[in-house]
């Protein structure tokens, strides 16, 4: 505001600065507006009713005592719904995957516990409750299909299919592998197994469908984006004359379970076409634990080759998945095998991947779906170092790839181009004072307590615009006749505070204050598609549709500037929500006053330029955006107890200019302290017979505020080539933090040979990592 | 199933309300009320998302029943903020520190924070203490850490 | 997760209270602070008809001296519990065990009552009732007892409490003045059910056990006592006394289960670890480790 009239807008304002969040008034006021926060008049609520069994067929159902309840207005089975058959679609997978049918309701058999069968819809969900309750259904049981072990072997899960394999994916053969192996100095190898993980966002699953008058079907949806909500309704309903309109204001936490509408709000929206009222559904903590979709469940085994200083010659890698009965995609997490070669330079390289069906819940994307890779990879280098006796910074510093290797061509065929893993594992050892550590740590050895340190480094795919869905997104900006802002982009925020890291960039390059721009993300009907949250790409993609637009109107601004003052454009500057022209300070005009031109004195508008403030551009981000980290942290094993103390956590992370460091960081910090979930107390775990044994937050523990450390945040930023220079950074945490502190644990354990690669990491399986149990 | 009238005053206003025995204060406070800040996350005590200030004291609102609250005076994530829009010291904390990502566990959260602050000077381990009564999937809580040093630290000097 | 439908009424009274137990005999459940209980109804796992409200009863909660003990009434508060001056001098191992008990917004509802009422053998305070040799002050239409803690829990979440009967208050008789107390639990998370708890107060005059008591959690199907551990103790020396072995035989008391956090195998070679190790502190007797 206070630049003096002949200084051009040089340095952002905004862009860069730990700008406070824009939505967190209303958030922290208890006015967000979250899905169950909508009512409509006549509207109805929905209980499902599930399946109490893994696997077996459904012999009859008998709704009459559900339909006589009071209240209840309306109980649908599978047959109701098939009036309007609603096919769902995967999200993930290729050509070759093999998909079952899927229906939002089971037809003749149920295939998992959880599976849902029918629908009552009541006067509300107490009395839905009641009603389900009423509904009676014969099963015949079968045995159940549970393990990746059974699915290998067991009865066929999806009868449509004839195989358990959903997807077998493999690298080409390379004959010379095996005489690599038998050459090598060292060979190390390992099977590492991840438990499988639930996503639980705070906030559940839930919708709202109203039909508006014959032709629109208005929902209102707990998502990770409007607009996929939309194009999935209409994918799966294929009701010419049915137009769907998603609303999502706030959404209460996703992590890639609700990257797409799943069996239950397809069958809502089914149940308001039939009943023609409002229904809602809003998942329950018991159903949420049981029936959503679920994540991880992979085990791998890797064996690597290195030479006598070290360096890495090959590796060979088998990796299996648990998908469930209904995954979102029939697919092994493909990414997995392309990026397993990670930061290093890897010369030979062999890796098969299947994904089974199972009778258990299916698989979605959770925050770094094929983080298995890193897991794996990091995990194995550290027992590389351990058995090969050397440091393992120093193992990894030998292995990297560094500036001068870039552009680099992992041996899978993506093109990592400028990452610093070299140069955030230097900066990040910098700060650690290892050293003092590992004195600290022989001293405590000597008095019997047990001291570790792990590292982690990795570079991410991000962005992921090289094809489908993900491939671009839409920025819709105008200036209103008011001179206030409105920002309409298809970016979507479940907490990734785009409401205001968008706004930055528009308020910098209209030189406008962050307060006069609004930032609409929240309904499918304004501006244009795009993916919303997934794919740690919305900063990227969303933010380079949101600078060129914004770029574009200012050059309008500028240009009708340029007209009325009869300067050059040039000359003119945007700053403090002022039209500067340099040197001519009494030229100054507003944007305010820009705008009255553009909408109500048209005439006064150069030849032949449309009236208006308003811009738009569709950005295509380059195919994949890498970002990178190293990740140090310390901990102190119990070996009484087993259980672990995280002592101190560093990370050192490129993902290029930071639009808001604090938001970046926030990310980070979620992204490390669901790896600790991951790593030390969630467990979504299954009896022989397919019955979920952990399906409250009694059992299901996730991390509390006395369980986590406080983070230490380094940065390096190297432009990547998107316009910005950003790069994806919501789903590295959750990536590189498991190895991290998998590795010092079991560094920690090194004097009992542990190699802890069995999670989760929970006190009884320490002590049986220590075998000092009775 | 028996019904039940009651007189509440939430958020300084005075309800007469007939509930089902049933019905949680949650549910009460969200419907009949109309507070949508009071946020249901478990219905099993555990997440923390629904916790309200009754009579003083943070309580979990999915583990009282409505008819429980009968001539209770209850305050919500709704009234903390001044008529003004002045956010309360431990909102603007919260804001301040970065606390909340989706926020879906806020409220509760807030009202924590406010009821073990009100009158009282606790420090950065009782405040991180009562923190880990709720459940955050979204901050890895480093936000809500620096804000109960924060307090813990400000009603110290 | 919304309960099923069930009649509600308020007890004005203790006398109220337990004729309308006896009225609706069998399906009535007391609602104290509900901090599990109204999980439960929420789940559906229990589906009384009535629940009876004996929060607004008159001076059923309150914390009191009498007769060489300290007497708790059932609908105190565990949040009361944990600041009270009275119970910090007088049974401070309950005040250390309140602090591990939920959360402290769940404190502010949780009674003591409640607690032992429903006996969950994985809870402190039916522990801590145990090691330290409470009285379960019961009342039922025709009558009021008091229950010695060891006939009190009969099986998992089954206490000797008639049908028709209810808690009116614990009763923690005096300890010698410096009895030593030790609360201590293996815990995923605060507010978590122990792996392994442990609750033991040890008397120790002229440097020899002259008392013992030792209570479990999570360390079998009700609250578990080491009664032939406390037996071996008196006498013993506590400078010299063989904590291993104690600890043995106090293990071999318990009889823990598996579940999906930890395995009976775990749980009692913990229990014992933990046992020999905070005894040992405790006592002044620390080995080098």
């Amino acid at each position: 505001m206070n630049a003096p009239a002949d200084v051009p807008l040089a340095a952002a304002r905004f862009t860069g600065e730990r700008v406070p969040r824009k939505e967190d008034r209303r958030l922290l006021t208890g006015h967000g507006a979250y899905v169950d926060d909508v009512t409509m008049a006549g509207m109805v609520h929905g209980m499902f009713v599930r399946s109490p069994i893994a696997r077996g067929r459904i012999v009859a159902i008998d709704v009459e005592a559900a339909r006589a309840l009071p209240g209840v207005r309306a109980v649908y089975t599978a047959a109701d719904l098939d009036r309007h058959p609603a096919k769902l679609t995967g999200l993930y997978g290729s050509a070759e995957s093999k998909f079952p049918d899927i229906w939002p309701l089971a037809k003749e058999d149920v295939r998992h516990v959880g599976d849902p069968v029918a629908i009552v819809l009541a006067d509300d969900r107490y009395v839905a409750e009641d009603g389900a309750a009423l509904v009676v259904v014969e099963y015949d049981d079968a045995d159940a299909v549970v393990t990746i072990d059974d699915a290998a072997t067991g009865a066929i899960v999806h009868p449509d299919l004839d195989t358990n394999v959903a997807l077998m994916i493999a690298t080409p053969e390379d004959p010379g592998l095996e005489a690599v192996f038998a050459g090598a100095a060292h060979v190390v190898t390992g099977t590492i197994t991840h438990q499988r993980q639930a996503h639980v966002p705070m906030e559940t699953r839930g919708i709202v469908a109203a039909l508006q008058g014959s032709g629109e079907m208005l929902i209102h949806a707990s998502c990770q984006s409007p607009h996929m909500v939309a194009r999935y309704m209409d994918l799966a309903f294929a009701m010419p004359d049915l137009h769907f309109r998603v609303i999502a204001k706030d959404v209460g936490g996703a992590f890639g379970l609700k990257v797409q509408p799943w069996r239950e709000e397809v069958a809502i929206v089914a149940a308001a076409l039939l009943i023609g009222r409002p229904v809602k559904w809003i998942e329950d903590r018991l159903e949420n634990l049981t029936a959503s979709n679920q994540a991880r469940e992979q085990d791998v085994t890797v064996r690597l080759a290195f030479d006598a200083d070290a360096t890495l010659l090959a590796a060979d890698i088998d990796y299996r998945c648990n998908l469930g009965a209904y995954p979102h995609g029939a697919d092994p997490n493909s990414l997995a095998m392309v990026m397993f070669p990670g930061p290093y330079k890897l010369p030979r390289y062999k890796f098969r991947a299947q994904g089974f069906y199972s009778n258990t819940a299916g698989q979605a994307a959770y925050r770094g779906p094929w983080a298995m890779e890193s897991l794996a990879r990091e995990t194995l280098l550290e027992k590389a170092a351990r058995q090969i006796g050397i440091d393992a910074v120093e193992l990894r510093r030998r292995n990297l790839i560094t500036a001068a290797d870039q552009p680099h061509t992992m041996l899978t065929g993506f093109v990592i181009d400028r990452v610093t893993p070299r140069e955030t594992l230097d900066k990040l050892v910098a700060h650690l004072d290892t050293p003092a550590f590992r004195a600290e740590q022989a001293a405590a050895r000597a008095a019997g307590r047990y001291l570790g340190l792990g590292f982690a480094v990795y570079v991410e795919p991000t962005t992921m615009a090289f094809g489908g869905i993900l491939s671009s997104d839409v920025a819709d900006i105008r200036i209103e006749p008011t001179g206030k802002v409105t920002l309409t982009v298809s970016t979507h925020s479940q907490g990734h505070g785009t409401e205001t890291t968008m706004a930055q960039l528009v308020a910098d390059t209209l030189g406008v204050d962050i307060e006069d721009v609004s930032v609409m993300e929240d309904d499918s009907s304004r501006g244009g598609f795009g993916p919303g949250a997934g794919g740690s790409r919305q900063a990227v993609s969303g933010g380079g549709a949101t600078l060129i637009a914004s770029g574009k109107l200012a050059d309008k601004i500028r240009a009708i500037a340029a007209h009325v003052l009869n300067a050059s454009p040039d000359t003119i500057s945007l700053a403090g929500g002022k039209v500067l022209v340099a040197g001519v300070a009494e030229m100054t005009t507003t944007v305010k006053e820009i705008a009255e031109i553009a909408y109500y004195q048209t005439e006064r508008l150069p030849e032949g330029m449309e009236a208006g403030l308003e811009a738009r551009h569709r950005y295509r981000p380059p195919p994949v955006v890498y970002s990178n980290a190293a990740h140090a942290c310390t901990v102190e094993v119990d070996v009484e107890t087993g259980m672990v103390k995280i002592l101190r956590w560093v990370t050192c992370e490129d993902c290029g200019p930071m639009i808001n460091p604090a938001v970046v960081e926030g990310q980070i910090a979620g992204g490390v302290v669901q790896g600790i979930g991951g790593v030390l107390y969630e467990q979504i775990s299954y009896d022989a017979r397919g019955n979920p044994t952990a399906v409250t937050f009694k059992d299901y523990l996730i991390p509390t505020a006395h369980d986590v450390p406080e983070l230490e945040f380094l940065h390096i930023a190297t432009p990547s080539a998107s316009e910005g220079g950003f790069k994806g950074v919501g789903e590295g945490g959750a990536i590189v933090g498991p190895p991290t502190l998998v590795n010092a644990i079991a560094d920690a354990l090194a004097p009992f040979g542990a190699d802890c690669l069995t999670l989760p990491l929970s006190p009884p399986r320490v002590l049986a990592e220590i075998g000092t149990r009775d | 199933m028996s019904s039940h009238a009651i007189e509440t005053i939430v958020n300084g206003q005075s309800i007469s309300a007939q509930v089902e025995a049933r019905h949680t204060l949650a549910d009460f406070l969200r419907g009949t009320a109309g507070c949508t800040g009071v946020h249901v996350g478990c219905e099993h005590g555990v997440c923390g998302a629904c916790t309200v200030i009754v009579d003083g004291v943070a309580v979990r609102s999915c583990l009282m029943l409505a008819v429980q609250a009968d001539g209770a005076t209850v305050a919500t994530a709704e009234s903390l903020a001044a008529p003004d829009g002045t956010l309360h010291r431990v909102q603007q904390a919260m804001k301040d520190e970065y606390g909340l990502q989706c926020g879906f566990c806020t409220p509760g959260v807030v009202m924590t924070l406010a009821a073990i602050t009100q009158g009282r000077s606790p420090d950065a381990e009782e405040i991180k203490d009562a923190l880990s009564g709720h459940l955050c999937r979204c901050t890895g809580y480093q936000g809500m850490l620096k804000v109960a040093k924060r307090l813990g630290g400000e009603v110290q000097a | 997760m919304k309960a099923a439908p069930f009649d509600y009424v308020v007890a004005d009274s203790v006398e109220g209270a337990v004729e309308a137990l006896a009225d609706h005999a069998g399906d009535a459940a007391l609602l104290a602070g509900g901090q599990t209980l109204v999980p439960l109804l929420a789940l559906r796992m229990a589906m009384p008809g009535v629940l009876i409200d004996i929060n607004r009863i008159d001076g059923l909660a309150g914390i009191a001296r009498s007769g060489g003990a300290t007497r708790i009434g059932a609908t105190t508060r565990q949040n009361t519990i944990l600041h009270d001056p009275l119970v910090a001098r007088h049974v401070p191992a309950l005040a250390r065990a309140t602090g591990f008990v939920g959360h402290h917004q769940t404190r502010n509802r949780g009674t003591i009552g409640g607690s032992l009422g429903l006996a969950e053998p994985a809870a402190e305070y039916p522990a801590t009732a145990l090691a330290l040799g409470a009285r379960i002050e019961a009342r039922s239409p025709s009558a009021t007892r008091e229950i010695a803690i060891e006939d009190y829990f009969l099986g998992p979440y089954t206490t000797a409490l008639d049908m028709d009967e209810m808690i009116t208050a614990a009763i923690f008789p005096d300890w010698p003045e410096d009895t030593i107390h030790i609360v201590h639990e293996v815990a995923r998370r605060p507010g978590d059910f122990a792996l392994v708890g442990l609750v033991a107060a040890f008397a120790v005059e002229g440097g020899v056990f002259t008392r013992a008591g030792i209570g479990w959690f999570g360390m079998g199907p009700t609250p578990m006592k080491s009664a032939r551990a406390e037996a071996a103790l008196i006498g013993q020396p506590a400078a010299t006394v063989d904590l291993a072995g104690i600890a043995r035989l106090a293990i071999e008391d318990t009889d823990p289960m598996s579940d999906i956090h930890a395995d009976a195998a775990y749980r009692r070679t913990v229990g014992a670890r933990i046992f020999e190790r905070i005894v040992g502190d405790a006592i002044g007797q620390r080995k080098a480790a």
